[in-house]
This record gives C-alpha cells, sequence and structure tokens, in this order.
C-alpha cells in the first residue's frame, strides 16, 4: 500500500492498535475479568512488560487467594474445574514395611491439607518457634512462594496403582476390584520408565511455581518410603471464549471436553465415576483414574488439509462444533447420519462416544492437560496431552472407549508413550485423617 | 504457501484500515457473526478476525480433478519397484543367516542393516489384510505387545535388532530369521496383486518421510541400533521413487514438484556430507554432532513441509461440502 493510497486519517494498523488499547484503557470493558496490557511498542512509551493495571494484580491475588478443601466424601481434584497448571507424579514406595508406608501416607496427606489451605511458614509464624526447631536447622518449607504460602486453588490427588497391592505390604485383599496394570493397547509404545507406578501424585494450581513447590514439599515429607518414578508437567489452554462455557483446545487445536458429563449431576457422578457396588467398603466414595501420556506428533498434524483433520475428529476446527452444525454444544445427530457421510464413522466423538442408550453408561469423566517438553532425537517438538479419565469401572467405561478408537484415523498423528491404571480413593475426613487409610483399617 | 500467507496479511491490512477510517464500523458488520460479541471486547485482536473472517465455504481448488486411472502407471511402476526391493532383500537375508550361523555378531549387524535398509526402501508398508499382517511379521515393533520385547509375538527384524545390539548370542536369532525369510518370500508373492488406491499412493509421497521423522530419525522404532539416519535415507529413496513416478501427474504444477526435488536434493546432499564426514557410512542417532543433526532435521523437516503439498494436488474429487444438520433437527446438549 503506498502512501497515496491511505486514508486521511491516517489510520494505519499500527495507530489503530494504539487507539484500540487505550479506548480499553479507559475502561470500555465492562464487567469482563480481561486483562488489557497497553500496547507498548505501539505507544511507544510505558514500561513494557510490567503488570501496569490495577486490575491484572487484583485478578491474580484473587486467585492466589481461593482456596479448595483437601478433606471431603471425594478427593478433590476430580470433580474440580480445571485450572491451568498440572503436575502428575508416580512413586514408587521404597518403605521397607508396611508402618513406614502408612506413614509415609499419612505425611503426604497432612502436608497436602496444610499447602491447600495455605497460610505463614514456620519461620514468620508468631508464637513460639516449633520445638523442635534448632535455629540453625533447614527451614521446613522451602519458602519459595516467600513468607506465606497461598493457597492458589491448590488440589492434591493420591492415588494408588495395582503395584501396590502386591504381596509386600499385605494389602492383596485390599486391592479395588478393577485396578489392573494399564494393558498395553496395540497403539501404544510404552515407555516402562514413564508408567505404571505404586502411587499418582495429581497436583493442580493456577500458577506454576504453587505446583512445583508442593511437588517439592510432597517429596520432601515422604523421602526414603515414597520415591520418584515418572513425572510430566501440563497446563491447559486458555479460556479464550468466546463464552465462559466453550472448551479449551488441546495442541491438535480442538477443542477438548466439549462431551464431558456434567460434574454438578450427582446422580450422574454416582454412575459414571464413583465406585459402585462391589467394590472393598474402604474404596466407597474413590474412582478409578486412568492417565495417559500421549505424544501428539504436532508437526505431522501441521501437514495435514483441514478437512481431513476434521474428519478424524468429527468437529469444526474454529468453532468446536459437530461437522455440519454451529455450536459447540449442538448434538452430532448421529441418527441423522447413519452412514457417516457427514460425520465419518471413524471420526474421533463418534467413536469416543457413539451417543447411543448402550453406550450411555460408557462415559467418562476427562480432566486432562497439555504437555510440552522439548523435543525429541528428530527435532521434532514432545508435545501431546495428558489423557485423564475418572470413571467407575475401566472394565465398562475406559477400556470399552479405547477398544473402539483403535480404528481411529487419528492413531497416525499420538503415540501414547506412558500411564497407568490408579485408584483415586474417597477423601478424608478432616484433620488427623489420611487419604488411603481404610487400606489399614482393621476388617470390619 | 506464501502466496496464502500474502493474502491473508493483505486481507488484515485492509480491513485494518477500513476498520479505522470508519470509526469502528466493521463492528457493526459483523453483528450476527458468533464472533460478534468477541470483536466488542477485543477489538484490537485484527489477526484473529481476518483469519475468522475467511469465506466459510471452501474454495475450490485452482488445479483440475485427475482422473484416477492416470494413477494406473505410477502404481504399476511403484509395484515393480517394490517387487525388486523385496526380490533383493531375499538375496541379502542368506547372509544375514550366515552371519548368525556362524555366530559373527559384527558381520550379523552389517548384514542387518543392508537388510533392513532393503526392507524399508519399500516405503511404508501401512496397507490393510495380509499385507499389514504380513509387514508386522516383518517389520513389527515390541511397543504394541503386552510385555514389550518379552512378548513371543514380537519377531522379525526388530526382534533381531533386539538381539544382535543388546547381547544376545546371534546363533539364537535363527529361527527368527527363518521366519523373517519365509514372511519375506510371502509378501514378495503378494505384492505384485496388492490393491493401491490413488489416495493411498498419493499420500504415500509425503507420508514416507513423515514416518522416518516418527519412527525412525527420533530413534523410536530403531532404540538398539540407533540406525535412525540409515532408515531414515532409506526413506528418502523410496520417496524419490514414488515422486519419480507421480512426475506426469504434477506436470502444470511445476512449483511443487519443483520445490519437492529442491528440498530432496538438499536432504540428500546433506545426509551424503555427513556420511562422508564418517567415513562413508551414515552413523547411529547418537554419534550424529550438534551440527550435523540440526542439519539433517532441517533438510527433514523441510523436505516434509514441500511434500506435504503432493497430496492435495493429487485429489482425484473434490472433498463434498459438508452438509448442514437439518435446522430443525438441532439439539443442544443439556
Amino acid at each position: 500500500m503506498s502512501d497515496q493510497d491511505r486514508p486521511e486519517r491516517g489510520t494505519d494498523r499500527r495507530t489503530f492498535l494504539t487507539r484500540s488499547a487505550a479506548v480499553l484503557g479507559a475502561g470500555a470493558l465492562g464487567g469482563g475479568a480481561a486483562i488489557v496490557r497497553e500496547n507498548a511498542d505501539a505507544q511507544g512509551t510505558g514500561a513494557s512488560g510490567e503488570p501496569s493495571s490495577g486490575e491484572e494484580w487484583a485478578v491474580s491475588q484473587a486467585q492466589l487467594a481461593q482456596g479448595e478443601s483437601f478433606d471431603g466424601y471425594h478427593q478433590a481434584g476430580i470433580l474440580t474445574p480445571r485450572p491451568a497448571q498440572a503436575t502428575f507424579a508416580a512413586l514408587d514406595s521404597v518403605a521397607p514395611d508396611r508402618v513406614t508406608l502408612q506413614v509415609a501416607l499419612a505425611a503426604l496427606s497432612n502436608r497436602a491439607r496444610e499447602l491447600a489451605i495455605g497460610g505463614p511458614i514456620p519461620e514468620v509464624m508468631t508464637g513460639p518457634p516449633p520445638a523442635l526447631l534448632e535455629p540453625d536447622a533447614p527451614p521446613l518449607d522451602s519458602g519459595i512462594l516467600g513468607p506465606v504460602n497461598e493457597p492458589d486453588g491448590l488440589t492434591v490427588t493420591i492415588s494408588f496403582g495395582a503395584s501396590l497391592f502386591d504381596g509386600r505390604y499385605g494389602l492383596a485383599a485390599r486391592r479395588p476390584r478393577e485396578l489392573v496394570r494399564m494393558p498395553t493397547f496395540p497403539v501404544d509404545d510404552l515407555d516402562p520408565s514413564q508408567s505404571h507406578g505404586d502411587l499418582l501424585l495429581q497436583i493442580c494450581a493456577h500458577q506454576r511455581d504453587t505446583v512445583t513447590h508442593t511437588l517439592r514439599e510432597l517429596l520432601r515429607t515422604v523421602r526414603g518410603a515414597l520415591q520418584l518414578r515418572w513425572m510430566v508437567d501440563g497446563f491447559s489452554g486458555a479460556a479464550r471464549g468466546p463464552t465462559p462455557h466453550s472448551s479449551n483446545r488441546n495442541l491438535f487445536a480442538f477443542r477438548d471436553g466439549t462431551a464431558n458429563p456434567p460434574t454438578d449431576d450427582a446422580k450422574l457422578m454416582d454412575r459414571l465415576v464413583w465406585a459402585g457396588p462391589g467394590e472393598p467398603a474402604w474404596a466407597a466414595g474413590g474412582t478409578y483414574q486412568v492417565v495417559r501420556v500421549i505424544r501428539m506428533h504436532v508437526e505431522f498434524w501441521d501437514r495435514v488439509g483441514l478437512a481431513e483433520q476434521q474428519n478424524m475428529i468429527g468437529r469444526t476446527r474454529s468453532s468446536g462444533a459437530p461437522l455440519g452444525g454451529t455450536e459447540e454444544f449442538e448434538d452430532p445427530r448421529y441418527d441423522l447420519d447413519p452412514r457417516g457421510k457427514r460425520i465419518p464413522l471413524t471420526a474421533h466423538i463418534r467413536l469416543a462416544n457413539p451417543r447411543t442408550a448402550a453406550t450411555e453408561d460408557q462415559r467418562i469423566l476427562r480432566r486432562g492437560f497439555n504437555f510440552a517438553r522439548g523435543f525429541d532425537a528428530a527435532g521434532a517438538l514432545d508435545q501431546g496431552l495428558i489423557f485423564v479419565a475418572f470413571n467407575q469401572s475401566p472394565s465398562r467405561q475406559f477400556r470399552t472407549v479405547q477398544d473402539r478408537l483403535l480404528e481411529e484415523p487419528m492413531n497416525d498423528y499420538i503415540t501414547p508413550v506412558g500411564g497407568g491404571y490408579f485408584f483415586a480413593p474417597p477423601g478424608c475426613r478432616g484433620e488427623g485423617d489420611t487419604v488411603g487409610s481404610g487400606l489399614f483399617a482393621p476388617a470390619a | 504457501m506464501l502466496a496464502i500467507c500474502a493474502a491473508i496479511v493483505a486481507f488484515v491490512v485492509v480491513t485494518a484500515v477500513d476498520g479505522g477510517g470508519s470509526g469502528g464500523g466493521h463492528r457493526q458488520a459483523d453483528a450476527g457473526t458468533p464472533f460478534a460479541a468477541y470483536y466488542a471486547r477485543a477489538p484490537h485482536v485484527l489477526s484473529s478476525k481476518a483469519v475468522y473472517s475467511l469465506p466459510t465455504t471452501p474454495r475450490l481448488p485452482s488445479y483440475p480433478e485427475l482422473v484416477s486411472s492416470r494413477f494406473e502407471a505410477p502404481i504399476a511402476q511403484y509395484r515393480a519397484y517394490a517387487a525388486a526391493q523385496l526380490g533383493a532383500l531375499e538375496q541379502q537375508l542368506p547372509v544375514l543367516r550366515a552371519a548368525l550361523e556362524a555366530n559373527d555378531r559384527a558381520s550379523a549387524q552389517a548384514a542387518w542393516r543392508s537388510a533392513y535398509t532393503t526392507y524399508l526402501r519399500l516405503g511404508a508398508v501401512y496397507l490393510v489384510g495380509p499385507v499389514a499382517a504380513l509387514n508386522q511379521q516383518i517389520d513389527g515393533t515390541a511397543g504394541g505387545l503386552e510385555g514389550g520385547v518379552s512378548n513371543p509375538r514380537f519377531s522379525g527384524l526388530h526382534r533381531i535388532e533386539y538381539g544382535l545390539w543388546s547381547g544376545a548370542a546371534p546363533r539364537s536369532l535363527l529361527d527368527t530369521e527363518r521366519r523373517l525369510e519365509a514372511a519375506v518370500r510371502r509378501l514378495h508373492g503378494l505384492v505384485p496383486h496388492v490393491t493401491i488406491l490413488p489416495l493411498e499412493y498419493a499420500t504415500r509421497a509425503h507420508e514416507i518421510l513423515e514416518d522416518a521423522q516418527r519412527d525412525l530419525l527420533s530413534g523410536a522404532d530403531v532404540p538398539w541400533s540407533g540406525e535412525g539416519p540409515l532408515a531414515t535415507y532409506a526413506g528418502l529413496e523410496a520417496t524419490e521413487e514414488v515422486i519419480a513416478t507421480l512426475k506426469p501427474l504434477l506436470v502444470g504444477d511445476e512449483g511443487v514438484l519443483r520445490s519437492v526435488k529442491a528440498e530432496l536434493a538438499l536432504l540428500r546432499s546433506r545426509m551424503d556430507a555427513i556420511a562422508a564426514a564418517h567415513g562413508g557410512r551414515l552413523p547411529a542417532n547418537a554419534a550424529l554432532t550438534q551440527a550435523q543433526a540440526e542439519q539433517l532435521d532441517g533438510a527433514l523437516g523441510g523436505a516434509l513441509e514441500a511434500l506435504s503439498e503432493v497430496p492435495g494436488r493429487l485429489e482425484v474429487e473434490i472433498p463434498p461440502h459438508v452438509t448442514p444438520i437439518p435446522s430443525g433437527d438441532v439439539r443442544i446438549d443439556p
């Protein structure tokens, strides 16, 4: 565009950006919680990168102050809305005996509860210092979050793998009925050093430093008893709308979680998520947690035509609507498309949830996170999905769905490399109780 | 690709001027689109607006639809090529067998390298039915098998690789080698008659090297020998062959053909230079220097971007427009 073509008022893209920023800065936003950083480059003034807005500060402080209860009939981090950051850490027990394991589990719950509540760390607590703390002893908290641990929406979900119920600790009789070592599916390329484990910690919070701090503190409390086996950090896509209900995107750019069963429907959760009849008594209120670390070959995916991508998923990439639809949450109406002319019969959403009466009780509650962790020997990005499903019965639900998905063309673009089957026991009754205390309670 | 980017940039500039010049009039123009509320909230995000504003009905490609009969000659040529590779493999396997019988690990590893690269020169046998089953017996990995390498169904070239590079007695691999020879013979018998659809063949032009990047150069499929670069070279040769057969169909699309040939030539010259620097043989992944790895990964990435244009240019049917869900039947989930 030459200068002569320029409209009289001289609005090019640069000045337009400046003006938009100014308008927004003046409060044209209305009641939204959006935070606008002035475009320092376009403005030509201002300290770039500094949080300039009081609004930004207020939002971050409100998030840091938000607390999720560690205790409850069910553990937190299952029905809890998914925050931005997560770490999944699988641990193996190296505890020499049953009592050591029991003590370690108690320490884990106690510390997780403290961190979820938050508060000043011991060195700044008022009142006399803890009796055991020598003046030159290492501090009781690493202190990386400052003198006060803010809860930041922290949830710590503790679950057990099948191997914990082997002969070592006399727990075999307490094994949840369906808890087995995760089978190897034909599409898998499982790395044993990224799979299975005696215990899984799922740590979620709004901020990365909260998650990092929590893992560090929890491992400290169980040193010598529980040892890291594998771990992976996750993040969720930001809520980018267009509505507050719009599902976030995964790294294939498609919305993920659209067809999740509603977590506020308690009766439905009883049928789909929480342990059912036939489980040991101590397991009531718990749920099976399936974790699959799925590498997504994103470069390959980006070299596929949009129509083919959409046919593999069954949804429109931009809106998330089922193919032929306009709204993300629209019913895909497979009944009107029995031969798959609109949505192919092998499309991901169609195989995952065929929406028939017979498959209704196969639905799972997904709570996955994206991961991005460097690149491989071919220079290709090591990114993907930490698939997380909570379900009442892996054989009826996750396994059935996964077996159907073995036929999907999307399998060329993904490789499941790790994960495991776990059982998340019921939550704690309160202070003094421990996640998994039912394992050790005398038989009723 | 560059042309598309240029078009989007041009669109952004034009929109910016229109929107700015009329004092935010672009917002009114968008009323009624699903993003109207969004623009009101964040009118500064012009790039998204430009992308979302692109026409929703797909434009028809400017190049003509191909009749599928034009694929007959290329596919016949490829079948002959594949049969020749399998013939060569049948000649090579007795050398491997002799080295195993002699319990000579170094010779067996050398013979394995030759046999493996010959097989990979076939180029991505990801077909259905008996051919896929034979491919599993010949080139299957331990990944999808319960118990991994200890699963008795783990057989073929990678079972031999595992044995030769992890200390097993070469002689202990003889049974596996005999079964491998039998599977190769059966595949050789099938290949001249196998049906390959035009779409599969067009896709193969880029998927051979996609598989090489995903499974070979990454080390995923060759964890014991680490021969990813060598295996990738075989994929390059297979791709060159497929592109050569498709050349008559890409006439009239010299831009795509030219960039594909240039990128493949660059990849070949980089790999030849790496081999030359390692005494005439491509080294295992771990022996590449940082600079060599970057050169190789970069050239492979460039080749893949160029190749990704090929299947689209070889469409035998224009993708049908997606039929909307009848408006009277739209239901929103609770």
